[in-house]
């Protein structure tokens, strides 16, 4: 079978989801200054992930939830997956207690990072999600895989992946992400196209 | 027209020998890009599939102004390999027959359209016409029966259509990778190849004429 497995922020949905919550919450700052590090190379994925979680899990975690149950998807992709729900997954280095809502309305297993609860905060990491084990397991199982998605931490997955699928749909990829990307793609049609080509 | 025929149209090399200091698919033809004029001649096509490498971000720049539905394939070894090998990847998790189009040819709206409409497997080609050519023989039958660079009767300039799972891995030309199957159904068009700055200026005046 021919595995599917989707990037959530940027290519599923139209905006990346943790400026929305910074925004949301007024800690914008922090979170930018972190972000700009991050993708200028300053700061490893890891420690800025494990940094900006240790900002945002001070931060009711339901009110999360809810904010990013709304945010908008693109309507297509949603569709392709709905319509192919054993073919496709989600991984995606946010938390599960932030993103269950917006997976459950998406409808496909979703993998994601985990942390403990205490009265509706994260008081601690549990879990970081390495997207490249989820294709790892896939391809161990016998399936042919294709990644869609457009971060430094999708590269080692697309690298992995038999397909892989470079989304330009919210913004250009990582340039670590072209250089193993198959293909990149520009908007929704096109990215349907190519994957049902690929069924 | 809806088409179920991916188009290929192979952008990824260096255009060392024309000597514009850019990609072929950005040189300025009558004021227009070659690509650009490139994406008119498909712009009935659903799946247009450009292979790119040398200068990606430029092309795609391009690309995206006029067909922001392109799927652009990633030829990251366009230096060691050849067009041969951006058909392969361009065509491989495409539509059931991928027509092949070489980034720097320009054939007559016309014989675009005959060529689209035309089922099956077939090899265009033209009357010699570019100073870097490889030709072309017919049988009888107008039957494409072999390439070579020193004589034919005609110039090899694409565009050519296999079916998809007929493309096999090459590291050299689109003529070798249709080599295996000749003898083939040519169709003869009015096309021009940019390989050289003489080339260049014959195209400028090719599409003049299709004006008339």
């Amino acid at each position: 079978m021919t595995k599917f497995i989707f990037d959530l922020d940027g290519t599923i949905t139209k905006y990346e989801t943790l400026p929305i919550i910074a925004r949301h919450f007024n800690v914008e700052e922090k979170i930018n200054d972190l972000t700009k590090a991050t993708v200028a190379g300053q700061v490893p994925f890891i420690e800025s992930f494990i940094r900006r979680v240790y900002i945002l899990g001070k931060l009711p975690a339901s009110e999360i939830n809810e904010l990013l149950s709304e945010v908008e998807t693109y309507d297509k992709v949603v569709d392709f997956i709905r319509q192919h729900k054993k073919n496709c997954s989600i991984a995606t280095g946010n938390l599960d207690c932030w993103i269950e809502k917006l997976s459950n309305k998406i409808d496909c297993e979703c993998f994601c990072s985990s942390g403990q609860m205490e009265n509706d905060n994260v008081i601690k990491l549990t879990k970081i999600l390495k997207k490249e084990d989820i294709v790892r397991k896939y391809k161990d199982e016998g399936h042919r895989v294709v990644f869609i998605g457009d971060g430094n931490n999708d590269v080692e997955a697309m690298r992995m992946a038999d397909v892989a699928i470079a989304s330009g749909l919210t913004h250009s990829p990582a340039p670590g992400v072209i250089s193993v990307a198959n293909y990149l793609v520009l908007n929704e049609v096109a990215l349907c196209r190519q994957l049902n080509q690929l069924l | 027209m809806q088409t179920a025929k991916s188009v290929v149209i192979t952008c990824a090399g260096i255009g060392s020998r024309l000597g514009l200091g850019t990609t072929k698919a950005l040189i300025d033809i009558n004021g227009k890009t070659l690509i650009h004029w490139q994406l008119d001649l498909f712009k009935d096509v659903d799946d247009i599939r450009i292979v790119v490498g040398f200068e990606a971000n430029l092309v795609v720049e391009e690309v995206r102004k006029y067909r922001p539905d392109a799927i652009f394939v990633y030829n990251h070894d366009y230096f060691n390999t050849k067009t041969g090998t951006s058909y392969y990847l361009g065509a491989r998790d495409g539509n059931e027959f991928a027509l092949e189009y070489d980034g720097d040819l320009l054939v007559h709206p016309d014989d675009i359209k005959m060529l689209l409409a035309k089922e099956g497997e077939w090899v265009a080609y033209a009357d010699k016409r570019s100073e870097d050519a490889v030709y072309l023989s017919l049988n009888e039958k107008g039957e494409v029966t072999g390439f070579s660079r020193q004589n034919g009767d005609y110039e090899w300039t694409g565009p050519c259509c296999l079916r998809r799972d007929r493309i096999k891995y090459s590291s050299s030309n689109v003529f070798n990778v249709l080599e295996p199957y000749i003898p083939l159904p040519g169709v003869k068009i009015r096309a021009c190849d940019i390989d050289t700055y003489g080339d260049y200026q014959r195209a400028i005046e090719f599409i003049k004429g299709w004006e008339k």
